[in-house]
């Protein structure tokens, strides 16, 4: 107990220390900021949201038509429970309209349903539905056309149910032979199968999903690159903090200190503890704005997000109290958490997306733990993996963690005084 | 006779092949000002070092209140205080933080600690700059800190390894002063000091160090007097004639 009120102690006199020196708290907290800025702008735009593929539709018939049924069918009414890359269905109301807009640039194109729809489709006449499109935006064509090949395939098999079902019908004596008889009894199955469309029963029996395979850039750059610079900076803080034990050594507060019935384990209890706070609150600041400001999803499991953040900070705070065990002098000591810090960064894909390094360099990567971090932080917050997923990522920072720590102990018995 | 409060028996401490502390013996009663005196590099700093447990001893033991330094290193912590050579202080931090924080450390609650501190702020006549920033202060004054820091736990032992190195006259005065206070208060002091004039004022004996052994132990009367009329023999003539004139490092 006593010695974990020293561990305190020392941990909260260094926080202390760090909070009177306020080029030190910006360089903790608000510097990483002004890179997460820049590179969110460089890498896909601050703030921007992801923007939905619109596809309007406008038709030329009078009201009561089937095309109002079918675009009324069709249309987002709420764009918030649209699914993951659906796209929004807008009814254009007026075709002279539309096709200005498309011929402005304000628009990408629309399909149009013709005066005559349903007639046609009654009378087995045929129609055609208008695609008109920007010529330079082939992903608007693209999916316009493929919006009117899906309705013409649809209402081509309707048209069979129809014609069968009226043949059958006719042959059965169930309505008579004559046209009038006919066009309302199409005219009421038409009706029905839009309805049951409309009201979301299945109109097809082969459906089919899109799922996305390999390494793909995430929607949100914020998604990876916060995460990046959180293990740098956090990192690079901590590295940083070396200098602390070394200066306690240098000042001479270390053996008053030893002279005190604290323990040697316990002073180097209080400055890690000290590093991890100061960690843990800049973790808390890197998520809070990431997400408030930056957008950030933390995937499926926020849990996992948050225990891998944790691992990161207590990994970097064993390896800063290492790093003050083996430097002699604050220079010597500010200089390792330099270079360490510069070097593995970009390494361990703090700088650039970890998945996008090719395999080799991936392999290479690994003996750093900003690898497993990034790359665990990318599992869960770029492709959506489960909590199980970064695992092994949570297990490898936990060992990098143990075997500084070891080093520390080690080295400061053998050294403190 | 006297009690003894800390007994130093046969020291010895080498860095490599050089023999730092060679043998050193002597003892301290209870309430004395015991001056460690002698040339730099002589093993002054380094025999404090041994017996406040920072730097374990080769050979040899000492026990300071019954405790051995080498067996019960944790209960020689519990009743010493240390005011080091060189300012060991938080300059980040105030005078108050600095005191209350090492307060802590001695094992002190933090109600005791906070009215130790202004105790002893107020001793060093530094209580209207409790909350002032250490890095701010003059060297007296952190001088007189560094002293303060050494007193918070109350310890029956201090050992001071030249504690008005590089102050002015106003403030050594001041921290004479004090340590004559404390001993009348019953604490025991281990001072070292370059000055002479200082122990023959405040130490009762004195042990004069050369080559990490000790080379004479008196009072500072007896001392004078080996080599001439103590009225008018200084201290600092014993010193000389003992350790000698030539330079040392």
């Amino acid at each position: 107990m006593k010695n974990l009120k020293h561990i305190w102690f020392i941990a909260l006199k260094d926080l202390k220390i760090f909070t009177k020196d306020r080029a030190a708290v910006f360089f903790f907290i608000g510097f990483p900021f002004l890179f997460i800025i820049l590179f969110s702008f460089l890498l896909g735009g601050v703030g921007s949201e992801d923007e939905r593929m619109e596809l309007h539709m406008v038709t030329l018939e009078a009201a009561g038509g089937l095309s109002h049924q079918i675009i009324g069918a069709m249309e987002t009414m709420d764009k918030s429970q649209l699914g993951p890359g659906a796209p929004k269905m807008v009814w254009d109301r007026d075709y002279d309209e539309a096709r200005r807009a498309v011929e402005d640039g304000e628009l990408d194109g629309f399909i149009a349903f013709p005066a005559d729809f349903t007639q046609a489709l009654m009378t087995g006449s045929g129609t055609q539905l208008e695609v008109f499109a920007d010529a330079g935006n082939v992903n608007a064509r693209a999916a316009l056309n493929g919006l009117a090949g899906a309705i013409s395939s649809q209402i081509g098999t309707h048209q069979v149910i129809i014609n069968s079902s009226v043949a059958l019908m006719v042959e059965g004596g169930v309505i008579p032979a004559d046209t009038a008889s006919i066009n309302t009894a199409v005219q009421q199955i038409m009706n029905e199968l839009f309805a049951a469309g409309a009201a979301g029963a299945e109109a097809s029996y082969v459906t089919f999903r899109t799922e996305k395979v390999g390494e793909v850039e995430a929607e949100n750059p914020a998604n990876f690159v916060i995460p990046g610079y959180l293990v740098m900076f956090v990192f690079f803080a901590a590295a940083v903090t070396a200098e602390t034990l070394v200066r306690e050594r240098q000042n001479h507060t270390l053996e008053r200190l030893l002279a005190t019935s604290v323990r040697r384990e316990s002073i180097l209890g209080g400055v890690f503890t000290g590093t991890a706070l100061r960690g843990l609150i800049q973790i808390v600041i890197f998520w809070v704005v990431g997400i408030l400001a930056f957008n950030v999803d933390l995937g499926l499991s926020p849990l996992a997000v948050i225990i891998l953040s944790i691992l990161m900070v207590i990994m970097s705070s064993a390896f800063a109290v290492m790093l003050a065990t083996l430097a002699r002098t604050q220079r010597s000591a500010g200089s390792l958490a330099t270079i360490t810090g510069l070097l593995l960064a970009p390494l361990g894909g703090c700088w650039w997306p970890f998945f996008l390094y090719p395999d080799w360099l991936q392999t290479i990567a690994r003996i750093t733990p900003h690898a497993w971090a990034t790359s665990g932080f990318n599992k869960l917050m770029v492709f959506g993996a489960d909590f199980s997923s970064a695992v092994p990522n949570m297990l490898a920072l936990l060992g990098f963690a143990a075997v500084f720590g070891a080093v520390a102990v080690w080295r400061f018995r053998t050294s403190a005084a | 006779m006297a009690e003894e409060f800390l007994v130093v028996k046969d020291l010895h401490k080498s860095f490599n092949e050089f023999k730092a502390v060679n043998g050193v013996s002597f003892s301290i009663e209870k309430g004395e000002i015991f001056g460690l005196l002698g040339p730099n590099g002589a093993g002054k700093t380094t025999t404090i070092r041994m017996l406040s447990t920072v730097l374990g001893a080769d050979s040899g033991d000492a026990t300071i209140g019954g405790h051995s330094i080498r067996r019960d290193a944790e209960a020689v912590r519990r009743i010493i205080g240390v005011c080091p050579q060189d300012l060991a202080l938080y300059e980040d931090l105030s005078a108050l933080d600095n005191m209350v924080f090492f307060g802590r450390m001695a094992g002190l609650n933090g109600d005791e600690a906070r009215a130790q501190a202004m105790t002893n702020l107020e001793l060093m006549g530094l209580e209207d700059r409790a909350r002032g920033k250490v890095a701010k202060f003059s060297g007296g004054m952190k001088r007189r800190i560094n002293l303060a820091i050494a007193l918070m736990g109350n310890p029956q032992l201090l050992f001071l390894d030249e504690p008005t190195v590089g102050i002015d006259p106003q403030s050594r005065n001041h921290i004479y002063e004090n340590i004559l206070g404390l001993q009348k208060k019953g604490m025991t002091i281990l001072y070292t000091t370059h000055y002479m004039e200082e122990a023959d004022r405040l130490c009762q004996r004195v042990a004069i160090m050369d080559g990490g052994q000790i080379i004479t132990l008196d009072t500072p009367y007896k001392l004078k007097s080996q080599i001439g009329s103590p009225e008018q023999v200084t201290m600092e003539d014993v010193f000389l004639k003992l350790t000698g004139r030539s330079l040392r490092d």
